[in-house]
């Protein structure tokens, strides 16, 4: 929307308005008029001429009140038979004035009241009365006013007045001022001569200031209200009216305070938005309108920034480009990129959360790239904006579902500098595949190979449902219509029954996928899709949804959305300055791509361990065996040590890269350290299973220096091995370490921070284990091979919860943070929210069955994000998981244990918190990857190793380790990679969706992470009997959900400018709306009761089997199992859908017409 | 000419084909082919007024044998993505003066028309079929057969089909001098394509090649007494254009068929092609803002365009 065409209509509106009241009596006889008129500047002259400067009150109230009928009189005459075009004020052209205007410019009475006045002095009340007279003078006049000197002049000497120091303007007449700046720019954008003549006939000693009415407007600019409102709209009028003028142009941007106002401002507005954005929910990763539209302070910030989009979408380039560089140097840098590098989890939230909005709000592309320019450029201590937000990625919290979100918002941008920063460098030199591929980069799926691939690598056990349905659904539609003999006129022989029915299909899409059906009468070629008489676009969520199970509604509608998706892509992308195909930029002449940092934690969150072991084969101390065994040993003892604390690992980096490692436990009872027992000091004494956090570092730190920095992908080197070595006994220390280490870069340092950090799990030692199978064969498929003995052991990283939930009692204090409730979102979705009432019986159905067993969980209407609705106390929790110490270090005697003790630890606290833990469970994988990554590579090729960039790094470690991410992750994280695989650049498609590729050793495919996810889910599988069920039963929530969320559709997406604001991840009958409604109640009340389902899930559990003996944990235990598996089956028919998704990007792309470049005249 | 204005506008003419016959002229491109709605923006193909519908008779099972490989449910949609992007390519290509048209019934048979503009047989317009064998790729290389048998060494007097497999004896082999076997799959089908097919189809009109005809007259004419031959083919030349409005061969609302120029039908639609730019399907102005680049050509830092780009 243009904010400019919005507020033209308001000046005539307003005005036809209020001139039918008082038009009326004076309508009469011009002549009339004018006798009146003189008669009452007769008894006002008199006045004004008396000399005496001491005029009584009397004088000023007979004054005022002729002047009020003068000005009256005035503003309705009207002009004269106008001759030439009206409003041509410097030509001959005026048209003839009227009588009354006439006698006003020959004796240049509004001057001599308003000198008068002034002379007088001006008390606030004869002030605030002149102002709403000129207002009403020049809102109501029926010819031009302002083009006369002596309209003018009198004009600018009461706006001078109202400037000056000490008069200035009383907040109480503030109002009358800002309506009347208004009323002038109005009259101004209707005749643009008068900006020149207010910006030249300045009364000289205003000096600097001589645009009056744009000086007394700033200081509105961010004002709250209507009031704001005003003066912003003014100003905007001057804006476009000065667009140009070269010499007002230069004015602002020279002279006035107009772009540095504006753009501190938003430093000013950011500064109070609430710190923390307290949501219930767990699925919420986004700010709606609605959602900030009940938050006073993010409004006040959203009109500022809407503000500035509007000013440079109108204003003079001058002004456009100081704008921009404000908003870049006075906000971006210096408020944003603090407020990004917060160190709390909270704050960190906030304003990743806060920049996405902005990034969907901008649509002026100047200002947009002055945000990404801020993204991708600066570097704020030494790490790139985009550096720090690609390493929350990797968290395992809502902070990492913010951070997913903005990365979306970002790709869709479809911008070139930044596709280029995030993926495109890195797979510029081609290095990552085998050189005699790089032939194949351009090749597309043309025999659908690479579909048929990844369709393949559907787990069977996901298959048994679609099975049914899809023969319900899909083969009469799409099947069926074989053909049965082409034509008999056929001179050449056809067999009869080919499966080639490619006209048949093509006609098909359109109504197997619901209301698309273009007409056949269709004569616009350019609209096919979506044909006049079908105003929905193909994935709107007016979709009918077809009845019964048919969520899975088929590969059809993933081809039209995979068609919609690569046709938008491409044409977005068609004025990049490449192709990008492997051959236009030159591999060879490509800049080596940075790296992976040293310093950028985003890669790896654990890979030390294997870092570490490669540093000793490139020439440590220590012989590769022994470091190897020093690997496991260190990672055993992080695992037992886990055992202790919840298992979760604070990474903490230091200035100099050094990475220390602390329990996430410890960290949170840092504060009850006196009352519990201080966790370190129950390490067991053991030194091969080092027990303190600290010890990490230290082993870290014992192969060489030189050795360490080496390492090709170690995040962790540098000479900070002393100090870290300073701490290795004693986890006591630990907290004194984190601030030898210097001012640390990473959120994670302080007490206050919560579950967000980065954090590393213990899993390094299961991976380690396998890794060092993997190594030793040494090849790519490998790596899925390895990572698929994973899934026995992944159970033991869903502990996370636990920190969420300890360190929420401790955020709550904190005093600004913005609460969403279901309420808060209600501006726009109240009815939805009703009609979710009214639809969701079936729904809560579908749920009690889902839940059936789990007892009436009314509990859990407290909303699952919020702690405080939690049944158990942590005075409760923490006793009951002290119990569970004590017993699990009797039992960690034997090794072989220790995976038993790992569960045993970790449940008792992920089964806690139901909802915010389905978040925290997903961060291990990172770690594992960047693990695989490093080792993979062949020793001795320092530099030009192949590395694919940090996104793609961490976007697949999460992707690896779906079946632990909550649904919600797993839908956003879906998302992305397929929104990447829209992209049509050969060298990104063939990445991303050519399974025939053979890419170098080191470098891990899509295709080898999904295969392993496909590993775990099928053992998983498995290993519950009742898997069929429970998929299903996910499905059909799902589905449920989905229309629920479909009936709310009509309420619309908010207004902000890319419509798909929300993340439309999966497909939208599975994802998109699983999304949207953040708060729904039935949501919240799902995931609730699914917190409480332990009694069914866990029987089924093995590990419950296994401690079946066990008192106190059964309740704890179980509903972590119960997690768990709800994380497992959701991922499990994510996954599919995924998989689908690819298949159809694969074909598609295949079968897309590359735009051509740059012919954008018509736009 | 861009292909791409000519392919989405024809749809327009695929529609009105029924009523109207369309005819030949000058501008023979834009009516060589009704509706391709499938590639690119794959838009609905309409449906002529005499074209009847197939019903769908067989069953699910039936279909789902036919696939190719492990995923019999996803199979069909391999075929046809198969012949899409083969389509596609065709049209990438721009082959001059070659005009191709999937059937309305069936994928695997694709009208044609070819334009010879200089040559021996310049001025030659010959309607053609293009038949995919329905393993397709798997199979043998397409068999192109003229509507009427041209005289030419290598087309059939009788059938009218074109030798090509002398071109291809091995469809989709790999290709000599190439030995990439890293991975078969890749490697060994990639080679060929049907737009190949076409491009050789084009060539044997402007070179003659009398190795083994299958018309052993043309090919003895040919290098026995050229004049002789050439009268032939001027012969045969003007047989084909004079059957060039004739009713398509074949029954089908996609076939190609020429009618004379119409300046009520012809001229909209014309301009229509010349003006076309194509979008994205339901592209809409909020999208404007995508799509942003500042990398210079040539570069690949970020923000190395010019900082401040001329302002409107």
């Amino acid at each position: 929307m243009s904010w400019l065409s919005r507020l033209t209509p308001r000046g005539p509106e307003g005005r036809s308005s209020r001139n039918v009241a008082p038009s009326s009596p004076c309508t009469a006889d011009p002549e009339t008029c004018l006798m009146v008129f003189e008669n009452h500047w007769r008894q006002v002259s008199w006045v004004l001429e008396q000399q005496d400067p001491s005029s009584s009150s009397d004088d000023l109230t007979a004054v005022r009140n002729h002047t009020d009928q003068m000005l009256c009189l005035l503003a309705e005459e009207r002009p004269g038979e106008c001759e030439g075009p009206p409003g041509a004020v410097t030509s001959g052209n005026v048209p003839p004035i009227g009588p009354i205007l006439d006698l006003v410019v020959s004796e240049n009475v509004l001057e001599r009241v308003v000198q008068w006045h002034l002379r007088r002095g001006l008390d606030p009340d004869s002030q605030g009365a002149l102002l709403k007279l000129f207002e009403m003078l020049i809102g109501q006049s029926q010819q031009p006013l302002l083009q006369h000197k002596a309209v003018l002049q009198p004009l600018l000497g009461l706006l001078g007045a109202c400037a000056e120091p000490q008069l200035g303007c009383p907040p109480s007449l503030e109002n009358s001022l800002v309506l009347l700046l208004n009323q002038i720019c109005v009259s101004m954008a209707r005749a643009p001569a008068v900006l020149e003549l207010l910006f030249r006939s300045a009364p000289a000693q205003h000096g600097p200031t001589n645009l009056l009415i744009f000086s007394l407007l700033v200081p509105f600019i961010h004002r709250d209200g209507a009031i704001g409102q005003q003066a912003r709209d003014a100003l905007l009028l001057v804006m476009a009216t000065s667009a140009s003028n070269q010499g007002v142009a230069r004015y602002i941007a020279e002279n006035s305070y107009f772009c540095p106002v504006l753009a501190t401002g938003l430093s000013a507005l950011y500064s109070s938005l609430p710190r923390k954005i307290e949501v219930r929910g767990d699925d919420w990763h986004a700010l709606r309108r609605e959602d900030w539209m009940g938050v006073s302070s993010l409004v006040l910030f959203m009109n500022s920034l809407e503000f500035c989009n509007a000013v440079i979408q109108v204003a003079h380039p001058l002004v456009r480009r100081q704008l921009v560089d404000y908003v870049h140097n006075g906000f971006l840098v210096p408020v944003m990129g603090p407020a990004l590098h917060k160190s709390s989890v909270d704050e960190m939230i906030a304003s990743t959360t806060y920049l996405d909005l902005f990034l969907r709000s901008v649509t002026e592309t100047s200002l947009l790239k002055a945000f990404l320019r801020f993204i991708l450029m600066h570097r704020h201590d030494n790490d790139t904006i985009l550096d720090t937000l690609l390493t929350r990625i990797s968290s395992n919290s809502r902070l990492c579902m913010v951070s997913l979100s903005l990365f979306r918002t970002l790709l869709s941008l479809n911008c070139e500098d930044l596709m280029l920063q995030l993926v495109l460098r890195y797979l510029l030199p081609c290095t990552h595949v085998m050189l005699s591929q790089r032939r194949a980069i351009r090749d597309t799926d043309l025999y659908g190979k690479s579909a048929d691939k990844f369709l393949s690598l559907i787990p069977d056990c996901c298959r048994l449902s679609t099975a049914t349905s899809a023969e319900r659904e899909e083969e009469p539609a799409l099947w069926g219509k074989v053909l049965n003999s082409p034509s008999s006129e056929s001179p050449v022989h056809h067999k009869p029954s080919t499966p080639s029915r490619l006209a048949l299909f093509m006609r098909q899409q359109s109504t197997g996928g619901g209301p698309c059906t273009p007409s056949p009468t269709e004569t616009i070629p350019s609209s096919p899709g979506a044909g006049p008489n079908t105003p929905l676009s193909p994935d709107s969520p007016m979709h009918p949804v077809p009845e019964g199970l048919d969520w899975e509604s088929g590969y059809l509608e993933y081809l039209r959305d995979a068609r919609r998706g690569v046709e938008l892509c491409s044409w977005a992308c068609r004025n990049w300055s490449a192709p990008y195909d492997g051959e236009d930029p030159s591999p060879n002449t490509a800049p080596l791509p940075p790296p992976p940092p040293t310093s950028n934690p985003s890669l790896a969150m654990f890979p030390e361990h294997f870092s570490f072991q490669q540093g000793g084969g490139g020439g440590g101390s220590t012989s590769p065996g022994q470091q190897r065994a020093a690997v496991v040993a260190a990672a055993r003892s992080e695992w037992s040590s886990t055992e202790r604390d919840s298992g979760e690992w604070d990474v903490t980096i230091g200035e100099n890269s050094c990475i220390s490692l602390t329990p996430r436990t410890k960290k949170r009872s840092l504060q009850r350290e006196d009352v519990h027992l201080p966790k370190p000091l129950h390490l067991p004494p053991d030194s091969a299973s080092l027990p303190d956090p600290s010890a990490v570092p230290h082993l870290r730190s014992a192969p060489t220096k030189g050795a360490q920095q080496a390492i090709i992908n170690g995040t962790l080197l540098g000479g900070q091995g002393d100090r870290c070595r300073d701490s290795q006994d004693g986890g006591m220390e630990v907290k004194k370490v984190k601030r030898e280490l210097g001012e640390q870069r990473h959120p994670a340092g302080g007490d206050s921070s919560q579950n967000g950090e980065v954090s590393a799990c213990p899993a390094p030692a299961q991976s380690c284990g396998s890794l060092q199978g993997f190594y030793s064969e040494g090849n790519g498929s490998g790596a899925a091979e390895s990572s698929r003995g994973l899934p026995p052991h992944k159970p033991s990283h869903t502990q996370t919860p636990s920190a969420s939930l300890l360190s929420e009692p401790r955020t709550n204090s904190s005093n600004d943070r913005l609460t969403l409730r279901a309420a808060a979102s209600s501006p726009g979705s109240g009815p939805p929210e009703a009609m979710l009432f009214n639809q969701s019986e079936a729904v809560e159905r579908l749920i009690s069955e889902l839940l059936d067993g789990a007892g009436p969980g009314e509990g859990g209407q407290q909303g699952p994000g919020d702690s405080n609705g939690q049944g158990i106390s942590i005075e409760a929790f923490t006793q009951e998981l002290r119990e569970l110490e004590d017993r699990v270090r009797e039992r960690s005697k034997g090794v072989g244990l220790f995976r038993q003790l790992e569960e045993t630890t970790r449940d008792p606290h992920s089964g806690e918190p139901p909802p915010p833990s389905p978040l925290d469970a997903d961060l291990m994988g990172s770690g594992v990857v960047a693990g695989v990554v490093g080792v993979l590579r062949p020793l001795g090729q320092p530099s030009t190793q192949p590395y694919t960039g940090p996104f793609m790094v961490v976007l697949f470690a999460k992707l690896e380790n779906m079946l632990q991410n909550s649904l919600y992750v797993n839908i956003l994280l879906t998302g992305i990679l397929g929104q990447l695989a829209c992209y049509p650049q050969p060298l990104l498609r063939s990445f991303l969706l050519n399974t025939n590729m053979v890419f170098q050793p080191s470098v891990k495919s899509l295709i080898q992470v999904l295969g392993s996810v496909k590993g775990r889910i099928e053992t998983f599988a498995a290993s519950h009997e009742d898997f069929p069920a429970m998929l299903k039963k996910a499905q059909r929530y799902l589905a449920a959900r989905g229309k629920v969320d479909w009936a709310d559709s009509p309420m619309g997406m908010p207004t902000l400018r890319r419509s798909d604001s929300l993340v439309k991840s999966r497909k939208p009958s599975l994802g998109d709306l699983i999304l949207r409604h953040t708060n729904s109640p039935t949501r919240a009340r799902h995931a609730a009761q699914l917190a409480l389902a332990h009694v069914r899930d866990g029987g089924q559990s093995l590990h419950s089997a296994l401690f079946r003996g066990g008192s106190g944990v059964s309740g704890l235990e179980k509903q972590a199992e119960a997690l768990r598996v709800k994380n497992a089956v959701y991922c499990a028919v994510i996954f599919s859908e995924f998989l689908k998704e690819l298949a159809a990007l694969a074909q598609e792309h295949a079968v897309s017409m590359p735009f051509l470049q740059r012919h954008d005249t018509e736009e | 000419m861009n292909l791409n204005p000519f392919w989405s506008m024809s749809t327009n003419t695929g529609r009105k084909r029924s009523d109207c016959e369309e005819q030949s002229g000058e501008q023979q491109q834009q009516r060589a082919s009704p509706a391709r709605p499938s590639f690119g923006k794959k838009q609905l193909p309409s449906i002529p007024k005499n074209a009847v519908p197939i019903t769908k008779p067989a069953s699910p099972a039936a279909t789902a044998q036919l696939a190719n490989g492990t995923h019999a449910s996803y199979g069909p949609f391999y075929l046809e993505y198969s012949l899409l992007a083969e389509f596609t390519l065709v049209i990438k290509q721009k082959l001059p003066g070659i005009y191709v048209q999937p059937s309305y019934k069936s994928a695997l048979m694709w009208f044609g028309v070819i334009f010879i503009r200089h040559g021996l047989y310049q001025d030659g317009v010959f309607k053609f079929t293009v038949y995919i064998p329905d393993n397709y790729p798997d199979g043998e290389c397409p068999r192109v057969v003229f509507d009427i048998p041209v005289f030419h060494p290598l087309v059939d007097p009788v059938s009218g089909e074109l030798d090509v497999r002398r071109a291809f004896t091995k469809w989709s082999s790999v290709p000599h001098g190439l030995f990439l076997q890293l991975d078969s799959d890749t490697a060994l089908r990639n080679h060929n394509h049907i737009w190949q097919v076409l491009m050789y189809a084009r060539t044997v009109f402007y070179k003659i090649n009398t190795m083994e005809p299958l018309n052993p007259e043309a090919a003895v004419l040919y290098d026995k007494d050229v004049q002789l031959f050439k009268s032939k083919v001027i012969d045969s030349v003007k047989l084909c254009n004079s059957h060039l409005f004739d009713q398509p061969k074949m029954d089908d609302p996609y076939a190609i068929s020429f009618s004379s120029w119409n300046p009520a039908i012809h001229d909209e639609a014309k301009e229509r092609m010349f003006s076309h730019k194509r979008r994205p399907e339901d592209h809409h102005k909020g999208l404007q803002v995508s799509g942003l680049s500042w990398v210079k050509p040539g570069s690949t830092q970020p923000f190395s365009k010019d900082d401040n780009p001329p302002l409107s």
